[in-house]
């Protein structure tokens, strides 16, 4: 059996040119097929890493460091002290990670704001503007007035929500008032210096960001309430998570990776990831359909050549073998062109993107994140073999009905179908 | 070949049919039989059980003293390869190879180098007067030029036997005379053993043995003396 295969090959390869017009187009079926799921995959992980890196950064990074219950009290009385702090640090350096990684000290108090207008909820978050800057990103695209800058002390940069709900400008003074580190009521007076626009209602109504010094002194603490990192690319997540979770296990500091600490996102990812699975299997089965269909029918046509084959010595096994190599070919040939079609249209959207914006609402938000109309691939090793590897089997299991089909035929009276 | 108590019934309502119905035959090496008959007599049937292509009811068949009816699928693919020639009606050529390839193909599978394949493939066109035409597709071939490649793939293998079920049918007189003036020309210099079903009177006159069958028996059986 194995000496005859590169015959059995052989004779395949020929049977294929002999119906190249359908062997061409159940292999273009295939083709597209294959293309439009590398399309339809690379631009989902595009869109999932957008929306990871809209919320980490609006949220509390890809991978926080907390005081122990912290993330359930929210409390001051549960934050990281100096050294806790110097080993968030340490520990995110040690992970490794071939590119860089920002890294943003925080303290947070949920309190109220306040203006002659009235009084609001308030998320306040004292950071450093030049750490800051990079990691939300809240201060490169500026609504109005500018963002925190080293030298600022009582500023706020606020929200567009937050200013209209208050009757605030820019220059405006508005008092903060939240729970200090003592426990008493503790008011700060702080002065507008400017506003941003999110779009997430969640953020454009709430969030204040004030100089991390101002916080400190203000709430009586010294370390923070968070260490919050960005990565270049959340699949690092696993990885840093569990280095860092190693490195400070001896200093009493908590680690949570992004899918632990916004919830609400890791679900939003897996729900539309579940959607787009039920799209690739519309795509397999498609596949499937055509790669039975042509090889299929190709039996129904060939019996007598097939009972042929049997008469000149292939057993019902060689017979069988032949057309399923016929399926397998055209698998692997519509695979090498379904593949280099994808990538030639995944590279057309790398440099331009998927504009949708005419099929979305503007702003449209959900889960603390903005969705970003204009999408752009993101190359996924692993979803990408995964989805390769689906065809091949796909592919490969098509083509195994037909070839059983084949090797059960009676070669005395294929022989005599006329 | 050897067959002894040879029964086909093929299970079919409202009753089964008797293809073939208890023959004992025997074809010594170097013959050349024809099998006549009129349509049902179990022609094609005896040649397909002869050839390995389907199982007898009950009996045996002996090819070369090797006992055939209970090998496995693999061993009557590998008998029918190495001591078994097929040559039918029409449509007899595999459509996506050439002349020459057709030809050889029993070779191939019988994994003969290509390069004596070729050779003995050329020697043959040559010999049955179809040289000039090896690069030629079954479409490009006149139906006696198909059969003769037939011929030659069914012979080149060097088999036992030959089973060519009626090979002249479906052609002309002049064509039909001169195929069978290949295959009578074959029998003699390599003792090639040829049976025949047919209706055709050029085979039977042309046979040097002629069995006929009447509903799946040997009605006659005369072989010319000398």
């Amino acid at each position: 059996m194995r000496s005859r295969l590169p015959t059995l090959a052989w004779l395949a390869l020929r049977n294929l040119g002999r119906e190249m017009r359908r062997a061409a187009l159940t292999a273009a079926a295939m083709a597209i097929g294959l293309a439009l799921l590398i399309v339809s995959r690379t631009l989902s992980d595009g869109a999932h890493e957008d929306w990871i890196d809209s919320g980490v950064r609006l949220g509390s990074g890809h991978v926080v460091f907390n005081a122990p219950g912290y993330r359930d009290s929210e409390s001051l009385e549960d934050r990281l002290s100096e050294d806790q702090v110097e080993a968030a640090f340490a520990a995110v350096e040690g992970a490794g990670l071939p590119e860089a990684v920002l890294t943003s000290v925080r303290v947070s108090a949920r309190g109220l704001a306040s203006s002659p207008d009235g009084a609001i909820p308030a998320w306040i978050l004292g950071v450093d503007p030049a750490a800051e800057l990079p990691f939300s990103r809240l201060g490169t695209d500026v609504l109005e007035g500018r963002y925190l800058e080293e030298r600022d002390r009582l500023h706020a940069f606020i929200g567009q929500g937050m200013a209209l709900r208050l009757g605030l400008r820019i220059g405006s003074r508005m008092v903060l008032t939240a729970q200090a580190a003592s426990g008493d009521i503790e008011g700060q007076l702080v002065r507008v210096v400017g506003m941003f626009r999110t779009s997430v209602p969640e953020m454009d109504d709430v969030l204040v960001h004030i100089p991390l010094g101002t916080a400190r002194d203000w709430l009586g603490v010294e370390g923070a309430t968070s260490v919050a990192t960005l990565l270049p690319h959340s699949t690092f997540t696993g990885q840093v998570h569990q280095a860092a979770a190693a490195a400070v296990q001896s200093s009493g500091v908590e680690v949570t990776p992004w899918e632990e600490a916004s919830p609400e996102l890791y679900s939003a990812v897996r729900i539309d990831d579940a959607g787009d699975w039920a799209f690739h299997l519309i795509l397999f089965a498609i596949v499937a359909l055509a790669i039975l269909n042509a090889v299929f029918m190709s039996v129904l046509h060939r019996k007598r050549e097939l009972g042929l084959l049997r008469a000149l010595g292939l057993s019902s096994r060689q017979t069988g073998l032949v057309v399923f190599l016929e399926g397998v070919l055209v698998t692997a040939a519509s695979g090498v062109i379904g593949v280099a079609l994808g990538f030639a249209l995944v590279w057309i959207f790398f440099r331009n993107g998927l504009d949708l914006t005419g099929l979305m609402p503007e702003d449209l938000s959900f889960a603390g994140i903005v969705f970003n109309p204009v999408m752009y691939p993101v190359i996924d090793v692993r979803h990408l073999t995964q989805s390769l590897f689906f065809i091949a089997v796909i592919g490969v299991s098509a083509s195994v009905f037909p070839a059983w089909q084949a090797a059960a035929l009676d070669p005395a009276e294929s022989v005599k179908v006329e | 070949m050897r067959t002894e108590h040879l029964w086909k019934i093929y299970p079919q309502d409202p009753r089964p049919v008797e293809a073939v119905r208890g023959v004992d035959l025997t074809v010594w090496r170097g013959e050349f039989v024809a099998m006549a008959g009129p349509s049902g007599s179990g022609k094609t049937t005896m040649l397909n059980l002869v050839g390995g292509l389907t199982r007898p009811t009950r009996g045996k068949v002996w090819i070369e003293g090797e006992e055939i009816s209970a090998l496995s699928d693999r061993r009557l693919a590998d008998l029918r390869m190495h001591r078994i020639g097929f040559v039918f009606q029409s449509y007899n050529l595999l459509p996506v190879l050439s002349a020459l390839e057709n030809a050889e193909f029993t070779l191939l599978l019988q994994g003969v180098p290509a390069a004596e394949r070729r050779g003995r493939v050329r020697e043959l066109f040559r010999e049955i007067g179809l040289e000039g035409l090896e690069d030629r597709r079954p479409p490009k071939l006149s139906g006696g030029q198909q059969q003769r490649v037939a011929v030659a793939r069914a012979v080149l293998g060097d088999p036992a036997l030959v089973l060519a079920d009626e090979p002249t049918a479906n052609l002309d007189s002049h064509t039909a005379e001169a195929l069978l003036d290949v295959m009578e020309r074959l029998n003699r210099t390599k003792g090639t053993t040829f049976v025949f079903s047919t209706h055709d009177p050029r085979v039977m006159e042309r046979a040097r043995r002629l069995i006929r069958l009447v509903d799946g028996q040997i009605e006659s059986d005369h072989a010319e003396s000398g």
